[in-house]
């Protein structure tokens, strides 16, 4: 029954749930491929600059996964790649993955940086959300994996100066996308998520005022390796904010906007932020206004806990109605009603951070259905049942971990990447019965 | 060990006394790693040698510390029973007694020595044990006034 | 390979970890420091020692200095040690050759305000490292195979989870269960809050499969007894808490999915003077029925209450203060289910934790059936008072209407907390397993490896990691499987060297260490006369007692030398003043 079938496994989406169900197919001894469409792996957990309950410093404990899946002899890494289209079924798929042309050879490329010191040209850095800038040559961040350079063709104005820099010759201006074919006999989806556009609510001031931001902007402004090297200023003047409000549920928890459900990590990623600011600036202030605390996790509750006791961070239950500027001093001053003691407040902060919730990532709709992939009401990937499948998809051979079947934390996406490895290696050995 | 103890005592500044603090790596060095990652901050005086159990701890080693010079000894391991090696802890405990004696003898205050219990959950309890260590450290004065 | 009877030429690399230790110490005046020390021929400082850019430059260093020994000054070596032998290994560097430097975890991160302090604590650390490393010796490097077959301890949902995923994927397993019955908590519940299947529904083809499946063997009201042995080679003594009768079996891994108790709230809210009032887990394991009764007369419930947080999110009380995460949904979906066979519901709460998928629906349906959602201030919990007459009165402060409210209830549903089962303290003695402020099992690391544990070969999963959901517990015992898988499919796995020796010479047979060794790896060498100790290397954990006890100092502890710790603490303390005028070396 098994004769021929496909060794393999295919992994979509390099980032943490990614990396962890590669890592425990590849220790099997089954061959991974992993599959990133950004120009290193990583995901989202590699922009965090501290994790919540810990306040681990986020980049270093990833690092050494990212490292482990770069050294695996089993796990081949395909990134600047997305999937073309998927045939076949359980036991043996047939895929196309669509390789970018990164313009720069990444078996030649050491990342010596040689290249970005001669690039004339700046653009913003989509890794800081546009906050710093980078050359259009560029690594995303100190720990890419591949540690190997890009060439953001959009942007290049083909000056040939970082080919002539090269001294290993890595660098092809003509390089072409390239499709590679293979087959695998299971597929985990890992693709994760994005954050809500929280320019869709314009009440709260976010993209009219220079010193309303969001948490990932907030991530990157505290980060030693962010554009301000970790100095958290107001984007608006420089200034050092003494007063930070946080604002819960946007973009999660509202019927209106399509976003019924809770987003899971907000609450306490706003927590550990608001913690971080007081860290940054011992005799700032910190408000976080929202509508239930969402401390769930292991540790969580604790967190929480030291959070009001020995941070002094303050909670206001209520949902902010609005946020309005002050012409001349830049701050910004949040109507807001106190549903505790039923008081309107209106009060003013230097900065404001707005905690978006999380959405299914772009491009999932037509990943989806071009693989054949069921998707919940919600847009994330269906999981077969809670209880008998829940990182099984409808489609048998196909499997889903981490943020791509719903919100989730980074050791419930960790969990999900381990056990979707799990299922995906039972159809493996069985040669896809 | 020919090398002479150095003094460190500057009469400009603030004497600050040298702890060595003997950790298991189990539970107490991870609750000194918990104390950083939550940012408890407690006195610098205390430099931190990891040993995999308590229990691998002879009085010697505590005796040495001192006869070299330390002004306090810190030795921090598991809660009886959670031992990561069954029982080790219960050893350096059974030990601890027959070395306060001993350092009595010498001549030596027993409170510059502690035995304290702090598991990898316990970072406010372990920055604690520094910081009270170092402060009872600092009332009785540097060691070389001790020593008979 | 290095020698480690070669003069110690030894690399010294301070890491910045960006702003997270250079924010606070001086990382340059560290490594210009550690640059005159005996024996250091290469320090420098970087950005980032764990990066690509990092673990290259040691590679480079290593070769073109012909370092034989590593010091790396940056995060705890609890995160990065691994990562740095790997890298020192690659250039033929003894792993053990190696030390590593805690500047951030014990230096930067708790001395935020100190930086002079501070900095002239990471320059005694340093220098001890350097003195340690120079004494460290190569040891070789040791595989163990590991038997294809795992123990999973406890039966309930993760633990058949685990031990189906493991048998389909072709692996033996032993499956040990202390009940009488398989299915845990789970198998109890004839109302599986939130989900419309009754926990039978959802557990009874679970056990099919797993009583079906030849690959697996269990063992029902019985406990393990005895575990030794080491990763890939365990021995476990199953005893049959009936017959006591013993089986020994030798397996290559372990699964500790050992569950959780719903906390029985004796003390909260008049639990127990009142048949009326009920945890949310009685609840649940009530008898299926047309109508929802008292169980005090059996007379239809009219009113009825859930009150949240019951023994969970109490600051300061020990075992009390974590989350039990299940609750919220579980009580918005069971007020939702009932609502409909009484007239009046109520839900009081402190916060509303509905984040699962599918929970906010269950909230929002709760609300749109009229269930009355009310808000308890944190210190001031609802008062409930039982009558002589068995009439329920409860008292609390609304904080969202602010006013106090009053209610008379017939049935009082307390969502109880998941807390961990009562012998867990056996089991966690059993399996050298440590426990987290919540009483349930630490994980070896809380966000990255949540499965495994500081037990080589141990994995956890399910509740007794933390309280979740029975959903939760699912994806846990697949990935808890996976990591089992893992080691068996490998076949081998490397084991630490670090383990003690006896010196025979020295040896005067006084049977100390024998008494000493918690583990009876110590035993005496009968073929030698007089008989000396001698290690059985295979069964030493390396937690050196044994050359602690040893009146005769015959017992070297590797890696942990008496002289390679004195070494540290003398030079910490004794320091050779700094030479005039700061001549090089």
């Amino acid at each position: 029954m098994s004769e021929n079938k496909p060794n393999s496994a295919l992994v979509i989406g390099g980032g943490v749930a990614g990396i962890t169900a590669a890592l425990d197919i590849a220790s099997q001894g089954f061959k991974v491929y992993l599959v990133e469409r950004n120009p290193s792996i990583g995901g989202v957990m590699a922009q965090i600059d501290k994790t919540f309950p810990t306040l681990d410093c986020s980049a270093c404990i990833l690092t050494p996964k990212l490292s482990e899946v770069s050294r695996h002899k089993n796990i081949e890494i395909l990134t600047y790649s997305e999937v073309g289209s998927v045939t076949g079924s359980a036991g043996d798929f047939h895929v196309r993955v669509k390789r970018k042309a990164r313009y720069v050879n990444e078996d030649v490329c050491t990342g010596c940086g040689d290249c970005a010191e001669e690039c004339p040209v700046e653009v913003a850095n989509e890794f800081d959300l546009n906050i710093g800038f980078r050359k259009a040559i560029y690594v995303p961040f100190p720990q890419a994996t591949p540690n190997v350079y890009t060439v953001d063709k959009e942007n290049c104005i083909d000056c040939g100066r970082c080919v002539k820099a090269c001294q290993r010759n890595a660098i092809d201006l003509d390089m072409k996308d390239t499709t590679l074919e293979f087959h695998v006999g299971a597929i985990i989806i890992a693709t994760g998520f994005q954050l809500y556009d929280i320019t869709d609510y314009p009440r709260l001031g976010y993209g009219h005022y220079a010193n309303v931001i969001h948490a990932m902007e907030f991530e990157r402004l505290i980060n030693a390796a962010g554009p301000t090297h970790g100095h958290l200023i107001r984007l608006g003047d420089g200034k050092t904010p003494k007063s930070i409000g946080f604002i819960q549920c946007v973009g999660a928890r509202d019927v209106q906007k399509g976003v019924p459900y809770c987003s899971r990590v907000c609450c306490m990623y706003s927590i550990k932020n608001a913690v971080m600011a007081l860290e940054h600036n011992t005799d700032g202030e910190v408000w976080v206004y929202y509508a239930d605390i969402r401390a769930f996790g292991k540790g969580f509750e604790e967190f929480y806990e030291m959070a009001k006791k020995r941070f002094g961070v303050k909670f206001i239950r209520g949902r902010v109605a609005e946020v309005m500027e002050g012409k001349k001093t830049g701050n910004l001053v949040i109507r807001v009603e106190d549903t505790e003691t039923a008081e309107v407040r209106l009060i003013e902060h230097d900065l404001i951070v707005i905690s978006p919730g999380v959405v299914p990532p772009i491009g999932m709709d037509t990943m989806a259905k071009k693989m054949g992939i069921e998707q919940s009401d919600d847009g994330y990937i269906q999981a077969e049942h809670t209880f008998f499948g829940p990182t099984e998809t409808k489609t048998p051979g196909v499997f889903v971990c981490g943020c791509a079947e719903g919100p989730k934390d980074i050791p419930d996406s960790v969990s999900a990447g381990s056990a979707a490895a799990m299922k995906a290696t039972i159809v493996l050995s069985q040669g896809g019965t | 060990m020919t090398t002479e103890p150095t003094e460190t005592t500057n009469e400009n500044e603030e004497w600050e006394p040298r702890i060595v603090a003997y950790c298991c790596n189990w539970c107490s060095y991870a609750g000194a790693d918990l104390a950083g990652t939550s940012r408890i901050q407690y006195p610098t005086n205390a430099r931190i040698l990891r040993v995999n159990c308590t229990g691998r701890l002879s009085p010697e080693f505590i005796l040495a510390a001192l006869d070299m010079g330390a002004d306090g000894v810190l030795v921090s391991g598991c809660h009886p029973g959670d031992c990561h090696y069954t029982s080790g802890n219960l050893k350096a405990r059974a030990r601890w007694a027959m070395m306060e004696t001993a350092i009595e003898q010498a001549g030596v205050d027993p409170r510059r020595v502690r035995l304290q219990w702090a598991s990898a959950s316990e970072a406010q309890l372990f920055a604690d044990g520094v910081r009270e260590i170092t402060e009872q450290v600092k009332e009785l004065g540097p060691i070389r006034s001790e020593w008979k | 390979m290095s020698d480690t009877k070669e003069e110690p030429r030894i690399g010294v690399f301070v890491c910045h970890c960006g702003h997270n230790i250079a924010g606070v110490v001086d990382v340059v005046s560290v490594a210009e420091m550690a640059r005159d020390l005996p024996n250091v021929v290469f320090s420098t400082d970087e950005m980032f020692m764990c990066s690509d850019a990092g673990q290259v430059l040691i590679k480079e260093k290593v070769k073109e200095h012909n370092l034989n020994r590593v010091v790396v000054a940056s995060c705890s070596p609890r995160m990065h040690e691994p990562t740095f032998r790997r890298v020192v290994e690659e250039v033929d560097v003894n792993r053990y050759l190696f030390d590593q430097v805690n500047l951030r975890e014990h230096v930067s991160w708790c001395h935020t305000r100190e930086p002079v302090k501070a900095t002239e604590k990471a320059k005694d650390l340093v220098r001890m490292s350097v003195a340690r490393a120079a004494k460290l010796e190569n040891l070789p490097i040791k595989t163990v195979n590991v038997l294809p077959k795992t123990m999973v301890v406890g039966g309930g949902i993760a633990g058949l989870r685990s031990s189906l995923d493991i048998a389909e994927r072709g692996f033996d397993v032993v499956l040990v269960e202390k009940d009488t019955q398989l299915g845990g908590n789970v198998a109890k519940w004839t109302h599986l809050f939130p989900s419309d299947e009754s926990g039978a529904q959802v557990i009874g083809p679970l056990i099919a499969a797993v009583r079906k499946h030849k690959r697996i063997k269990i063992h029902l009201n019985s406990k393990v007894s005895d575990f030794d042995g080491y990763i890939g080679n365990f021995e476990v003594t199953i005893k049959n808490l009936s017959s006591e009768k013993e089986t020994k079996v030798n397996i290559g891994t372990v699964i500790v999915s050992t569950g959780f108790e719903a906390f029985k709230p004796v003390g909260y809210y008049s639990y127990t003077k009142s048949p009326n009032i009920i945890t949310l887990a009685e609840l649940q394991e009530m008898p299926p029925a047309q109508m929802l009764i008292r169980p005090s007369d059996g007379k239809p419930v009219k009113k009825m209450v859930f009150i949240g947080c019951v023994g969970s999110r109490e600051p300061g009380k020990i075992g009390h203060e974590h989350c039990s995460r299940h609750c919220c949904s579980a009580t918005a979906k069971a007020a939702a289910d009932l609502r409909d066979d009484v007239d009046e519901s109520l839900v009081l709460y402190q916060d509303i934790r509905t984040y699962g998928k599918g929970h906010e629906e269950f909230h929002r349906l709760a609300r749109q059936k009229h269930v009355i959602y009310s808000k308890f201030p944190t210190d001031a919990h609802p008062n409930v008072e039982v009558a002589a007459d068995g009439d329920i009165r409860i008292r609390w402060f609304d904080v969202l209407a602010g006013s106090e409210l009053e209610f008379h209830p017939d049935l009082v549903v307390l969502a109880s907390a998941m807390i961990p089962p009562d012998d867990m303290a056996e089991t966690a003695k059993m399996f050298s397993l440590t426990r987290s402020g919540d009483g349930f099992f630490n994980p070896e690391h809380i966000k990255l490896a949540p499965l495994t544990t500081h037990t080589a070969g141990v994995m956890i999963a399910g509740a007794a990691q933390a309280a979740k959901n029975a959903s939760e517990a699912v994806i846990d015992a697949s990935g808890a499987a996976a990591k089992a898988v893992g080691l068996m499919a490998q076949g081998e796995v490397e084991i630490e060297s670090t383990v003690s020796h006896v010196i025979s010479d020295l040896c005067s047979s006084c049977h100390t260490c024998v008494t000493a060794c918690p583990y009876g790896a110590i035993i005496m060498d009968e073929e030698q006369t007089p008989p000396v100790a001698f290690v059985q290397e295979a069964k030493c954990k390396g937690c050196g007692t044994c050359a602690a006890a040893c009146p005769s100092s015959a017992i070297v502890m590797y890696h942990s030398t008496d002289e390679q710790i004195l070494t540290m603490v003398e030079a910490y303390l004794c320091t050779t003043p700094e030479p005039e005028g700061g001549g090089s070396a």
